[in-house]
């Protein structure tokens, strides 16, 4: 298998953009081929990420992505979730067909409904739809099931978006920069009890740019490329409650990430970790399934402040989703946020440790119905 | 290079209106039916490609959640491809690179559409730009009437040639269509048949028109060590391109259509094809309007620019011509449309391995297989080959 | 078991959006409703597009200029439209076109009007492929692709 690294990043703010969704798209990948000094033509092919009606008010967005994203008669194609799009730029160049792919996932969320009434359009219109199913209301339930299976308590769950929250006033990229106290998230409102509204992810803007290489292309192009070392996924049974809603994907998608980049000791083995928690509590069990610390445990680790940005386990120094959420790309700003740490180059909210191992992780759906896990390595 | 990957098995529906069965259980149908011609079962399968077309066309956003156990995927890594029309040959193509990157050996490709279910013109037509274009935008019929008004009148191609030559294709695709039995208009027509159904778009006529069909495609592909251990007659894929212009349609001269030109240029040079009417033996073109087809003749080099209706017309392309396209019925017969470029690549499969029954076209070992979408944007072109 | 009657579920999807049309295309708009139409030129192939663009989809570099273009111009071609579908926003029958505005490097889609629509021969008699048109402006307008009527064939 071809060795892949990325090269370069290049993302928008998660704010609201009075940009056209078009021109939006072109500035990222404007600024990323500059950065690289390549021209469109020298690209090898191009894969959008992008996500079509309900994400954007367009059908087959890669449509309209393609001329924004510097497609024009390239090779190119587009994945609707953002890692998928990523892996997939990956296989290209594994595939010996192409030396440097282009990756942009794009989203502007301030154009399009909220997330509750999109996400409610995964559900089937015949049993869960009707009842008014979204990602939220399921995440909800699944808390609710976390704390009580293992005591895990509301205080510790809040935590999360303290701290997430507090991480993002250092990324110039971050949507939401408010400093929040333990009791602010508390006091914010019970949109789905458990869960308040301090602890669910906005609707971001967006767009990131990630350009990856072959071996000899990645050290002709940085001196610091960031390695794929591993990467899985895995998809779980569609309707929630077909499934243990903390009993999910997320370990198989991880044990296969694991043992692709050959890491026995996750905890170890990983300097910094780039985790998707729309909710505030999942990054607490998504922590445990990726084999930061116990089942169960995820309550201590939050208290336990090893993953502060200046703990020996650092999650989410960029402020995760919970401050930027920019839905279909989000995934790959993890990606690109673990790149960042790895290159050094995250500016001030590079952790404090040397970062030489980085784990970026998505999920989308119901209670986390589909994860995908990415190890980069310097 | 990476691995060589071959295609080990296909799958798909009866096509037609499908009210006896729900989304998901349409989706099933086709991956069962996939996994039974490869002799394989789903522990086999390493990753799961979905691909479909917007959610607007069954009102269900992000269907590869919704379709998680009839595709087989639960447990397993998935991706979710989607270009438009061109959907069936890029989550083809997906299936292509994961197999050749070495991440996967097998890998299940589906892709799938239930059209009846929604308005798929008012679908297309939210595929346009909402500030400029939209407002007069009359889905794909619209688009495809002026592309090709704009290339009979560039290539001086008199009106009643091209209706001629037009109907003459509804003639034979329909014909074709009677061999197949997952077609969904099974019915014989005439040239008058054709010259005096109902105008949809002057001068396009309904019979120039493909259906609006539900359907699902699957499609099993192998790198190749793994595909010659557990296959006997695996369809090589032998070349694989695809293009993109620019998004507001009036942008590129679609007479000539460079997309379509570029892809099928880039799969030949893979395959080493230089002759394409010479040297292919079969080809399964995209062609939702006869009209079109034609263009797209043109564009793969099957005959010079402007000359497809004398092609047509001396029969080139119709069974026993000497390169006969779309013994399927094609699309003009058969469009669920994130389904239907998959098709358009089973049935080359099927053509090359020697599996196509009584659509079989005597001793084919080289064929094409191509989709187009966006607002005449994308074209994306697979050849397969019986030959490593 | 046997059905008598597969069930069908009937429903309607709505969903509101809020599309930005950001600095360039607002512009247009602006002097569109002013009865002018503006496009932008690429410094580096020299084309003219309308609808402008920020930057050019080939060049991949910057299009700042604003050149006016005529409201007059070429059919490359057309369609009349009998087809109804759900959302539609036009009334049919009606023509969408393609016009080569003068001074302009790609097609204008608009609609064609002011022919006798009664009759598809007596269309067909009016509307022609590299026949001339000339936009009609509406006489209230309020920024947007409607502030044109129709562009009517010049006799």
């Amino acid at each position: 298998m071809r060795k892949v690294a990325i090269t370069h990043v290049a993302q928008s703010s998660g704010a609201e953009s009075r940009e056209s969704l078009m021109d939006f798209t072109y500035k990222v990948n404007k600024e990323i081929l500059d950065k690289a000094g390549l021209k469109r033509e020298e690209v090898g092919c191009i894969i959008a990420g992008s996500a079509d009606i309900f994400h954007s008010g367009l059908s087959c967005a890669n449509a309209y992505d393609w001329d924004g994203i510097g497609a024009f008669m390239k090779e190119g194609s587009r994945a609707e979730e953002s890692v998928f799009s990523f892996i997939y730029g990956c296989m290209r160049i594994m595939s010996g067909r192409y030396d440097t792919v282009l990756v942009t996932a794009i989203v502007k969320g301030s154009e399009n409904p909220d997330n509750d009434p999109i996400t409610c359009f995964y559900g089937d219109p015949f049993y869960l739809r009707p009842l008014g199913i979204n990602e939220s209301s399921v995440a909800a339930m699944q808390m609710r099931q976390y704390m009580n299976r293992y005591g895990v308590t509301e205080e510790q769950c809040a935590k999360v978006a303290v701290k997430n929250l507090g991480n993002a006033l250092f990324n110039p990229y971050a949507h939401v920069k408010k400093r929040v106290g333990l009791e602010d998230v508390m006091r914010s409102r019970r949109l789905y009890d458990p869960l308040k509204e301090m602890e669910c992810a906005p609707k971001s803007d967006g767009v990131v740019a990630v350009l990856i290489a072959s071996e000899e292309k990645a050290k002709e192009l940085t001196a610091t490329p960031a390695w794929l070392k591993g990467y899985g996924c895995s998809m779980d049974y569609f309707n929630p409650g077909d499934r243990d809603l903390l009993n999910g994907q997320l370990k198989a998608a991880a044990a296969r990430a694991y043992k692709m980049a050959g890491i026995r000791n996750p905890e170890k083995n990983i300097d910094v970790a780039e985790i998707c928690e729309p909710y505030a509590f999942q990054e607490l069990i998504w922590c445990e399934q990726l084999g930061f610390c116990n089942e169960g445990q995820g309550g201590e680790l939050i208290d336990s402040g090893i993953t502060e940005m200046d703990g020996s386990l650092p999650v989410n120094p960029s402020g995760g989703v919970l401050a930027t959420n920019p839905y279909p790309a989000r995934g790959l700003y993890r990606v690109a946020e673990a790149a960042l740490q790895i290159k050094g180059q995250a500016g001030e909210h590079q952790v404090g440790k040397k970062v030489k191992t980085a784990l970026a992780h998505s999920t989308h759906g119901f209670g986390g119905q589909c994860h995908s896990v990415v190890i980069l390595s310097a | 290079m990476g691995k060589s990957v071959a295609i080990i098995g296909t799958g798909q529906t009866r096509h037609g209106r499908r009210q006896d069965v729900c989304y998901p259980d349409l989706v099933k149908e086709a991956v069962e039916a996939a996994l039974e011609d490869a002799g394989i079962t789903l522990k086999d399968v390493d990753g799961v490609v979905l691909g479909t077309m917007p959610s607007m066309m069954e009102g269900v956003s992000s269907t590869h959640f919704y379709f998680a156990e009839a595709m087989g995927s639960v447990g397993k890594p998935v991706l979710k491809v989607e270009t438009c029309g061109s959907t069936g040959q890029s989550i083809g193509h997906c299936g292509f690179f994961w197999a050749s990157s070495g991440m996967a050996d097998i890998v299940l490709v589906v892709g799938s559409e239930k059209m009846s279910e929604g308005d798929g013109q008012a679908t297309m037509n939210t595929v346009f730009d909402p500030f400029f274009q939209r407002t007069f935008a009359a889905g794909a019929p619209g688009v495809f009437t002026m592309q090709s008004m704009e290339w009979m009148y560039r290539f001086k191609i008199p009106e009643d040639k091209g209706r001629e030559a037009a109907a003459m294709i509804s003639v034979s695709n329909h014909d074709n269509a009677m061999d197949n039995p997952h077609a969904h208009i099974r019915t014989r027509v005439t040239m008058d048949d054709v010259k005096n159904a109902r105008i949809i778009t002057y001068p396009v006529r309904l019979l120039d028109v493909c259906p609006a069909s539900d359907g699902a495609c699957a499609v099993i592909f192998a790198s190749g060590d793994k595909a010659k251990k557990i296959c006997k007659k695996p369809a090589w894929v032998k070349g694989i391109g695809f293009r993109g212009e620019e998004f507001f349609y009036g942008e590129s001269d679609k007479a000539i259509w460079m997309s379509a030109t570029e892809a099928a240029k880039e799969a030949y040079s893979q395959a080493g094809i230089k002759d394409p009417l010479k040297e292919l033996d079969v080809a399964e073109v995209y062609n939702p309007f006869t009209y079109q087809e034609m263009i797209f003749y043109e564009c793969f080099g099957f005959c010079p620019r402007g000359k497809a209706p004398d092609y047509v017309l001396k029969g080139t392309f119709k069974k026993g011509g000497r390169l006969p396209c779309g013994p399927s019925g094609g699309t003009l017969c058969t469009n669920p449309i994130g389904a239907t470029g998959l098709i358009r690549m089973a049935e080359a499969a099927l053509q090359v391995t020697g599996k196509a029954g009584a659509r079989q076209v005597e001793g084919a070992k080289l064929a094409l297989s191509h989709a187009m979408g966006g607002v005449d944007q994308f074209n994306g072109v697979t050849i397969l080959g019986s030959e490593q | 078991m046997s059905i008598e009657k597969y069930k069908i579920v009937e429903g309607q999807v709505k969903v509101t959006y809020e599309l930005a049309l950001g600095r360039t295309w607002s512009h247009f708009y602006d002097c569109f409703k002013e009865g002018k139409i503006m496009g932008t030129r690429c410094r580096k192939c020299s084309r003219v597009l309308v609808p402008p663009r920020s930057f050019c989809p080939r060049c991949f570099e910057d299009m700042d200029e604003w050149v006016e273009v005529s409201d007059e111009g070429i059919i490359e071609t057309w369609v009349y439209v009998n087809m109804p579908f759900f959302a539609q926003e036009t009334k049919i029958p009606f023509i969408s076109a393609q016009i080569r505005l003068d001074g302009c490097d790609s097609g204008f889609t608009h609609i064609v009007g002011g022919v006798d629509m009664s009759d598809l021969d007596k269309v067909r008699a009016a509307v022609k492929l590299g026949g001339r048109v000339k936009a009609v402006w509406s006489r209230e307008k309020k920024g947007s692709i409607r502030d044109i009527e129709y562009f009517e064939p010049v006799k």
